[in-house]
């Protein structure tokens, strides 16, 4: 797992993706702290990582779409495949790798925080609290991601599918609302992403949340790896 | 060392392998023959566990590939048809992220110095991957396979794309190789295969078609034991003192090949050798021979025969291949 955690990262950084999605990012993040601060002449600095929560989860296609399509298309799988490791190792390398980039981004995002620090007193409660709801809804997004990526050979298809998905995940509450179906609210009060990502915002660590990004991350590395495994009896 | 027990592999309703069994013993070099499609690249993929058999099993060492997936695959070093190298690597670190995946004990710079040695790729060690030219690619594809010195290693053609030098040097480094590895190799190269293989197996549409040791093999595949002569004297008399001798079935001239030469063809008893009979014969009634040669089939006779129904076609190429060899061949005595 630990060789190719480390390739994969490697292979992020020998590329221009993983600086351009980790620039692009924190050039954001930057545009929006200097429009909040400046020209909106507010205090409310949890108001710029509540804007930048969604176009990070822009990026996240773009770092997850090369994750497993690259290897079948170069038939690099072959190696890994037949190397002493088991498929969850393979998947859980790449899973991490992909993780590291976004929370590397994440954390560099902090920066105008700390900038701010220095002169006044930032809410640090709220805005950890959108790090770690970010950082976790991210791990799930990027979860989900891989798997997307394990389907196809084409980056393409993978960075629109796991777009498409994004996309649907952040709208999927307003959805709800639209309709008065009892069942269909419970349905999607399960599987929003974003009610368990709210309580982060307030400020709270909530374990029932947290709980809930982690399985949803286990549950799609393991079906990447049941997936990987089921290509060799096609 | 390695046991394949009725390997079948089926894509849809494509049946790539078929019921295909065979064992390889410690410390042999073994050739896999066959045209493309055949299910060479198939077998090896299902051995090295990137593939799963439809039914059938793997034994490699004793162990099952499906009960202890990752102690087999520990065994094994594999030459994929397609190198598995990555692009934006270089050399150096890519047979380190091999060595890595591995979970290789062996000292680190020592053995991916000796591997660079014994496949020629030093020079090229701190290049990128992906700027390298074809052969040095298969060559560091093949580094990759001896990456953690495993006892077998499984070549999937290991010279395509390589110019005749390279060639030569990797089959001599195969041959070095397969003094302490089990080696299975495939190719449809048969001059390579009768090079390198002490033992090859013929496949052919999932089916294995023939098994058995290279020198062996044509010889007791061809149905018939031919003889084929060419010597100076009265034709109708040698034809009739030949068909005299002992163990000798039957005798056509093939008519006047060269001034006062015939070419005779003469079917023999199967396993007899009545060479020496005939020589002292030739020698005894003073009839000079030009040329002599066994009408075993050759290997790519036999591939062809083995892997084509149509045999008509075969026959006819080598009566024509005997009238050049032997010709360039009766020249040179004289």
């Amino acid at each position: 797992m630990r060789a190719i955690y480390k390739r994969e990262l490697r292979s992020f950084f020998n590329s221009p993706v993983g600086y351009v999605c980790v620039a692009v990012l924190l050039a954001l993040y930057g545009f929006f702290y200097f429009q909040v601060m400046a020209v909106g002449s507010t205090g409310m600095i949890s108001w710029i990582y509540s804007t930048m929560f969604s176009f990070s989860m822009m990026i996240i296609p773009i770092i997850t779409m090369r994750s497993m399509t690259d290897d079948q298309k170069n038939k690099t799988d072959q190696a890994l495949l037949t190397a002493p490791v088991g498929v969850a190792s393979i998947v859980l390398g790449k899973f991490l790798a992909c993780l590291t980039v976004f929370v590397l981004a994440s954390t560099l995002a902090l920066l105008p925080a700390v900038a701010i620090s220095f002169f006044s007193s930032p809410p640090w409660g709220e805005i950890i609290g959108y790090y770690l709801g970010t950082v976790l809804y991210g791990g799930a997004m990027i979860s989900i991601g891989v798997f997307i990526s394990s389907l196809t050979i084409s980056q393409i298809i993978a960075a629109i599918g796991t777009f498409v998905v994004a996309v649907a995940l952040m709208y999927i509450d307003n959805l709800a609302s639209v309709t008065s179906n009892a069942v269909f609210h419970a349905v999607v009060g399960w599987i929003s992403f974003n009610t368990r990502y709210n309580v982060f915002t307030q400020g709270i660590f909530s374990i029932s949340s947290t709980v809930f990004f982690l399985s949803v991350m286990a549950v799609f590395v393991f079906l990447t790896a049941r997936r990987l495994e089921s290509r060799r009896w096609n | 060392m390695i046991e394949v027990r009725n390997l079948t592999k089926r894509y849809g309703t494509n049946l790539a392998v078929d019921r295909v069994s065979f064992t390889v013993e410690e410390g042999t070099i073994v050739g896999f023959l066959g045209p493309n499609g055949a299910g060479k690249s198939t077998t090896m993929n299902i051995i090295t566990g990137y593939l799963s058999a439809t039914s059938g099993e793997v034994l490699v060492s004793g162990k099952n590939t499906l009960d202890e997936p990752l102690e087999v695959k520990k065994l094994i070093g594999y030459l994929p048809e397609q190198p598995p190298l990555y692009m934006d690597m270089t050399v150096k670190e890519y047979l380190n992220f091999m060595y890595d995946l591995k979970k290789v004990k062996l000292p680190r710079e020592k053995h991916l110095q000796e591997i660079c040695q014994l496949v020629r790729i030093e020079e090229v060690y701190n290049r990128l991957v992906g700027n390298l030219s074809k052969g040095y690619k298969q060559r560091v594809g093949i580094a990759q396979a001896l990456v953690g010195n495993p006892p077998v290693l499984i070549l999937d053609e290991p010279t395509v794309g390589l110019d005749p030098k390279q060639i030569i040097e990797i089959r001599d480094l195969i041959k070095r190789l397969g003094k302490n590895h089990t080696v299975i190799l495939s190719s449809h190269i048969l001059p390579e295969v009768q090079a390198v293989c002490e033992r090859i197996i013929v496949i052919n549409n999932g089916r294995l078609v023939a098994d058995g040791a290279t020198d062996t093999l044509s010889h007791d595949l061809s149905k018939d034991h031919r003889l084929l002569l060419r010597a100076e004297g009265p034709e109708r008399e040698m034809v009739h003192a030949i068909r005299a001798l002992p163990r000798v079935q039957e005798v056509i001239s093939l008519g006047e090949k060269e001034p006062g030469v015939f070419e005779i063809s003469i079917e023999t008893d199967p396993n007899s050798d009545p060479r020496r009979d005939l020589f002292a014969l030739m020698t005894r009634r003073g009839w000079p021979m030009m040329a002599l040669k066994s009408m075993d089939l050759t290997l790519e006779d036999l591939f062809l025969q083995l892997t084509t129904s149509d045999n008509a076609a075969v026959a006819e190429e080598y009566g024509d291949e005997m009238d050049h060899a032997e010709l360039l061949q009766g020249g040179k005595d004289r």
